[in-house]
């Protein structure tokens, strides 16, 4: 069925507005529908079409921005600006290319976003979290913070590394789940084997095993972990034992995209727990019964605090 | 006191602006199941345990528009597969093709390529903005933000590209 031009442009028009999570004027849009049957037919071909090519286009890893460096400035200024903009507000960006062949991929809490590698395999990154891999050096990622859950097809030929703070970590298996912050970076094993740091300490981590270093020292501590725990929170669930309160309050930011805190007397308590994120997200008092805590909204934020 | 003496926010916009919302759903195309949509969305809305929302009555209409949405889509690619199935038939005499994934993939492929050709058609700001906002899902205000410009010009851009895709699956569609 053709649509009559002035219908199609109307309906973009309205695929635009309610697009925004803010729009409101939904009486001038069930107007709009009124007026003829094939106002909501030429909607939802806008809506489907939009959503289809929306899926169609690949993951950024393999689609990358133009390189700035490159290009004329000019009406191209919006391109230098992206550049311009040092790694401490790399959060505000999806991804961005650097020097070289470099490229970024950030996420925001509460967002995860799948990124195929180079040679095969993919990386899921959770949210708040900032990944860089090369084009030049596809063996190599580089988690500058967050947490990424790798699955790597494995080759003799090459092996795949994931740095983190000091930290290396060396593929020679499948999947395995990297997590990084100033205070601590961990690898937990699912599928196949993991080496961490072979120039130095040189630890085999098998599966069923989670490795935890803090970053200035050479300690690690190795514990056994549920492999079906591993990466688990790609899959809407997050399991605490025995972890800090400020801990959690970090990864249940992450997870959910809602600010949680923990007061400033409970943040050294430790919890443990087994929850799921989406209940969470409807309701953040369900987390009280859960962890033993009770949770407050203030501010913006909820805060976690002892009962 | 019944529990309904003391319903939630979103129950409570529900039951109070029903008729409009089930105004909304006909508008939309629902047609004779409109009242069944309805339910479903009652059935959504009276289970949540949400926490404070801004707007209840706007959440409930996009609510009621994402749903049109999903079942929209849901049966298209029905009446697709169900096209595809009896070409299939008919063609091969009684067997299925032994490659189906391939052939799906192919399909994709150039999907994707005629996505891609079509919004660099319209311009590198416009096709960058359809990514940012579609793909990446990241908010038109904040688009519009990152790419320097007014809001009025992302809400143009995407008009366009909107306008291209929607001709551009009719096109396909039609083949």
């Amino acid at each position: 069925m053709a649509f009559d031009e002035r219908i199609l442009d109307e309906a973009a028009d309205w695929a635009v507005r309610t697009g925004d999570p803010a729009f409101a004027d939904w009486d001038a849009f069930t107007l709009w529908l009124e007026g003829d049957p094939a106002h909501a037919l030429a909607y939802d071909l806008v809506m489907a079409g939009t959503a289809e090519a929306a899926e169609a286009l690949p993951s950024v890893a393999s689609a990358p921005l133009p390189d700035a460096a490159n290009g004329p400035r000019g009406n191209r200024r919006w391109f230098a600006g992206l550049i311009g903009i040092a790694a401490a507000t790399a959060a505000v960006f999806g991804a961005w290319t650097l020097r070289d062949q470099s490229y970024v991929i950030a996420t925001q809490p509460g967002e995860t976003r799948l990124v195929a590698l180079d040679t095969g395999g993919e990386v899921l990154l959770a949210g708040d979290s900032r990944i860089v891999l090369d084009r030049g050096n596809p063996d190599l990622a580089v988690l500058e913070q967050g947490q990424a859950l790798f699955t790597i097809v494995h080759d003799e030929k090459r092996t795949f590394r994931v740095e983190a703070g000091d930290s290396t970590f060396v593929d020679i298996g499948t999947v395995f789940d990297v997590k990084h912050s100033p205070r601590a970076t961990s690898l937990a094993v699912s599928e196949g084997a993991v080496l961490f740091n072979p120039e130095r300490q040189k630890v085999r981590v098998d599966p069923g095993h989670v490795l935890t270093v803090s970053p200035g020292s050479p300690d690690y501590r190795l514990a056994a972990i549920d492999p079906g725990q591993v990466g688990e929170w790609s899959e809407g669930r997050l399991t605490f034992q025995d972890a800090l309160l400020m801990d959690v309050a970090a990864d249940l930011s992450r997870a959910t995209g809602t600010r949680f805190e923990a007061a400033a007397e409970a943040a050294g308590r430790r919890v443990s727990g087994s929850l799921l994120l989406a209940p969470l997200r409807d309701d953040p008092r369900t987390l009280a019964p859960l962890l033993g805590v009770a949770v407050r909204a203030e501010g913006g934020a909820w805060v976690i605090e002892a009962r | 006191m019944s529990d309904l003496s003391q319903p939630t926010g979103l129950a409570g916009a529900f039951m109070e602006h029903r008729e409009r919302l089930l105004r909304f759903l006909v508008a939309r195309g629902a047609g004779e199941a409109a009242e069944d949509l309805l339910h479903e969305i009652w059935l959504k809305v009276s289970r949540a345990q949400t926490g404070p929302v801004a707007d209840p009555l706007a959440y409930l209409f996009r609510t009621a528009n994402l749903l049109m949405i999903d079942r929209y889509r849901s049966e298209t690619q029905a009446r697709k597969r169900e096209r595809d199935w009896s070409e299939a038939m008919a063609g091969t005499g009684g067997g299925i093709s032994d490659s189906p994934s391939a052939e799906r993939q192919a399909i994709a492929s150039q999907l994707c390529e005629q996505v891609t050709q079509t919004l660099d058609e319209l311009g590198e700001r416009q096709a960058a903005i359809f990514r940012r906002h579609r793909v990446d899902g990241i908010p038109q205000r904040q688009v519009a933000a990152e790419f320097g410009v007014s809001l009025s010009t992302v809400e143009s851009d995407l008009r366009s590209a909107y306008r291209a895709l929607a001709e551009l699956k009719e096109r396909l569609d039609e083949a």
